[in-house]
């Protein structure tokens, strides 16, 4: 891809703690919630429309993780578009630990649920001397503004190359 | 469902196993984590993986399953996940691991039907991939008569 010479994928260094970016939206179909929840989340709520409305629940709900999932497909549509060039699989995002991770409220079909984050921390850890690790608040809102889902999630992110130190002159 | 009420701190499960395919990698990259290590031998070995590997959402939500099978024959009803206060990806998931999970039963509340699980999912060699907590909903107990628990080992057919 020629544009890819003006596209610097971004480094370590580059990313700005405080950056926030309402960064991409989903809505859940039927068909989707019940292709996710059969094959990992069976419960009834997840895979039966009639079934689900004698739960708890009283209707169909998507998945936990599909919601993690969605937000996955968001995140790198979004670092395609904006974030970085990415050639090579070896600068971006590899997640390394999760915390927090909370569901607030059901997803249901036809709910459009948006994705925001905020970069919180740049941690001092490096992993390989190669990578330093960002620290991102993520959460979901629906379409009536309420948060669905929220959690933090520490992602390696390459280090800007350096002059080599003159012990290799 | 009211077997939970059993469950004690300490108590712990051995999920059954699941066997991922490099086609279930490519198709759950496909729709959710299209990055090349996913996707591309090539960009893969050049990649921090060394290899395919399988996105570590996949990795998560096969946990989910495993965990929501097990408990199932146990004859406890999962309502949900209310949290998950920690997780941690350890190493990759290659095509053809067989993944299984261990299940510890970190807290039992009666009161609040929630049951804070420490899981540990590992492949074939024994290796951790991922660890985590995880705070699940259960059922209210019902007088209803349930069937009898089926093994707790099996395997888990995507």
């Amino acid at each position: 891809m020629k544009n890819s010479e003006f596209i610097r994928s971004r480094w370590f260094e580059d990313i700005p703690v405080g950056e926030f970016h309402v960064f991409g939206s989903h809505s859940f179909t039927e068909k989707e919630i019940i292709e996710f929840g059969k094959k990992y989340s069976p419960e009834t709520f997840h895979t039966s429309p009639e079934a689900a409305f004698d739960s708890e629940y009283r209707g169909l709900v998507a998945a936990e993780l599909h919601l993690a999932a969605i937000w996955m497909k968001l995140m790198v549509d979004y670092m395609e578009r904006f974030a970085t060039g990415v050639q090579d699989g070896r600068r971006n995002g590899a997640g390394v630990s999760v915390r927090d991770m909370q569901w607030f409220k059901p997803v249901r079909p036809g709910h459009t649920i948006t994705f925001t984050y905020e970069i919180c921390e740049k941690l001092d850890r490096r992993v390989r001397d190669k990578w330093g690790i960002i620290r991102s608040r993520n959460e979901g809102f629906n379409q009536n503004n309420e948060r669905v889902f929220s959690f933090e999630i520490d992602i390696l992110a390459e280090l800007a190359p350096t002059v080599k130190p003159t012990a290799e002159r | 469902m009211d077997e939970w009420q059993n469950l004690e701190v300490g108590q712990e499960f051995e999920t059954g196993t699941l066997t991922l395919s490099k086609r279930d990698i490519l198709e759950f990259a496909a729709e959710f984590d299209p990055q090349p290590y996913h996707l591309e031998a090539e960009a893969a070995e050049a990649s921090i993986f060394g290899g395919l590997c399988a996105s570590g959402w996949q990795v998560c939500a096969l946990m989910t399953r495993l965990v929501s099978d097990t408990f199932k024959d146990q004859g406890i009803a999962i309502q949900g996940i209310q949290t998950i206060p920690n997780m941690q990806w350890k190493i990759p998931v290659f095509a053809e691991d067989i993944l299984c999970a261990t299940v510890a039963i970190a807290d039992c509340n009666r009161d609040s039907q929630l049951l804070v699980c420490d899981i540990r999912v590992r492949n074939q060699h024994q290796k951790i991939a991922l660890t985590l907590s995880m705070t699940l909903r259960i059922a209210a107990p019902q007088s209803a008569p349930q069937s009898a628990p089926q093994s707790a080992v099996r395997s888990t057919d995507l």
